[in-house]
């Protein structure tokens, strides 16, 4: 089951283990420069406000009611990443306009191995966009829905879903308590508003193709039959407009994102993982799409980014197994 | 005096102190704004548990579950109590039903984010 509280997603299965427990929130964040660089990991800046599409049934379109789920606001051209948290294991797909985030492949409910379209938790800690090639991602920066850039549009040549799409499979119990005692020997082993809506357009965001960032996707360490497969967390994230977000909720949006001037000027650090194993190779397909920058470019449309290169100077480096006071955000 | 509550807070104090020097009772008292000795008091069950207000923040600061801690100082959050005093029977009725179910079948009555068709 998934429960919303505090901007979390909270999944807990308590049939499959008492400590089946996940949460997932969405973290706002510095939107890199499209400039050809690889950028290590910005910090997060906060998470997005979340609310039940269903609270809030008169003033969405009624398609957002008939996915279900969750929504959140952004502003054009923000970037957003994908925070987990637990110590259960969890094998999580995510998708954008239910295009999957790691393969390029359409959404489907169920787990797949080669190529591997799934991300595992605990082993990663966050997804900042779309896998691109073994190592590298191209970060999620939200576009309007229908303006032609996300993977969705460009793949299918339509621009009927946006948002984000994800499914939540726990670990078995029986692989669960296998990996719990293996773990414990080897951590022994060591040295110690309708109406105005209808009229809206770009409601609907979807999720183009930002700046490359090094981020790697963490190949399986268990067996596809580990997972189980019989108990599920399937949720819709809409992503809404946040000049709208004030109409739909009657609350006020975030404040814009900051510029990489700003992000420089408060001294917020960047951040560099390192987790043990290996890394899943792109598919070749998400490679292949172009991303916001290029698409602006061909479009002619008025520049609206900063893709200015911006100087990397002080660097976190974060190690597997984050401990308590290690997280990627930044103050300011 | 029982002292359930001032035991786990020092047992869950020192556990993180043990890792990060930031949890000394100085610090912590410091960081949730009460004086160092009164919660050494609590600890040691010389003083009642603190208000309502300061347990939330010691709970954020042991990275507790708020409502566990205030349970173990014998107190409810007061947004519980509102809840049962604006329907009164209808929460008395369903938490002398459920107080014997097991935590799965209790866990099935939250709100869960609805899913569609997509």
């Amino acid at each position: 089951m998934i429960e919303l509280r505090d901007d979390c997603l909270h999944m807990r299965f308590p049939d499959v283990h008492p400590e089946a427990r996940m949460s997932l929130h969405f973290q706002r964040t510095l939107r890199i420069p499209d400039d050809g660089g690889h950028y290590p990991l910005p910090a997060g800046l906060g998470p997005f406000p979340l609310r039940h599409v269903d609270d809030f049934a008169d003033s969405v379109p009624p398609l957002w009611l008939e996915h279900g789920g969750v929504m959140l606001p952004m502003y054009q051209s923000e970037a957003l990443w994908v925070n987990f948290d637990g110590g259960y294991p969890f094998a999580v797909k995510i998708a954008a306009g239910k295009i999957d985030a790691v393969t390029g492949k359409p959404w489907s409910n169920a787990l797949h191995r080669r190529p591997q379209d799934y991300v595992t938790v605990p082993k990663q800690p966050w997804l900042d966009g779309y896998c691109v090639e073994k190592g590298v991602i191209r970060q999620f920066v939200a576009m309007p829905l229908g303006s032609g850039y996300s993977a969705e549009e460009q793949l299918t040549g339509k621009s009927e879903v946006g948002g984000l799409q994800l499914i939540a499979y726990p670990l078995k119990r029986t692989a669960y308590e296998k990996w719990i005692a293996e773990r414990a020997r080897a951590i022994e082993a060591l040295p110690a508003a309708s109406m105005m809506l209808s009229r809206c357009r770009g409601l609907d965001m979807g999720l183009a193709l930002g700046g490359r960032m090094r981020q790697e996707i963490y190949d399986d360490p268990f067996q596809l039959s580990d997972w189980d497969q019989n108990h599920a967390a399937r949720c819709f994230v809409h992503i809404a407009n946040s000049q709208v977000w004030r109409a739909i909720t009657g609350e006020e949006p975030p404040t814009t994102p900051l510029t990489a001037k700003e992000y420089r000027s408060h001294g917020i650090p960047w951040f560099e993982y390192y987790g043990e194993g290996k890394a899943v190779a792109g598919v070749g397909i998400l490679d292949r799409l172009k991303s916001l920058a290029q698409i602006g470019a061909e479009k002619g449309d008025a520049p609206p980014l900063d893709d200015e290169t911006i100087t990397v100077d002080r660097v976190v480096v974060l190690r597997e197994g984050l401990e308590k006071g290690q997280v990627r955000e930044g103050r300011f | 005096m029982t002292n359930g509550f001032g035991d786990y807070v020092r047992r869950r104090r020192e556990a993180l102190r043990e890792a990060d020097s930031g949890y000394s009772v100085r610090q912590v008292a410091q960081r949730i704004g009460v004086e160092p000795s009164f919660l050494s008091k609590v600890e040691r069950g010389e003083a009642a548990p603190p208000s309502e207000a300061k347990i939330v923040a010691l709970a954020g600061e042991l990275g507790e579950d708020a409502d566990v801690l205030l349970a173990l100082a014998g107190k409810v959050s007061s947004d519980l109590q509102q809840a049962i005093r604006h329907r009164p029977e209808l929460f008395a009725a369903l938490i002398r039903e459920m107080k014997d179910l097991p935590d799965h079948a209790v866990l099935r009555l939250v709100r869960e984010v609805r899913d569609g068709t997509w």
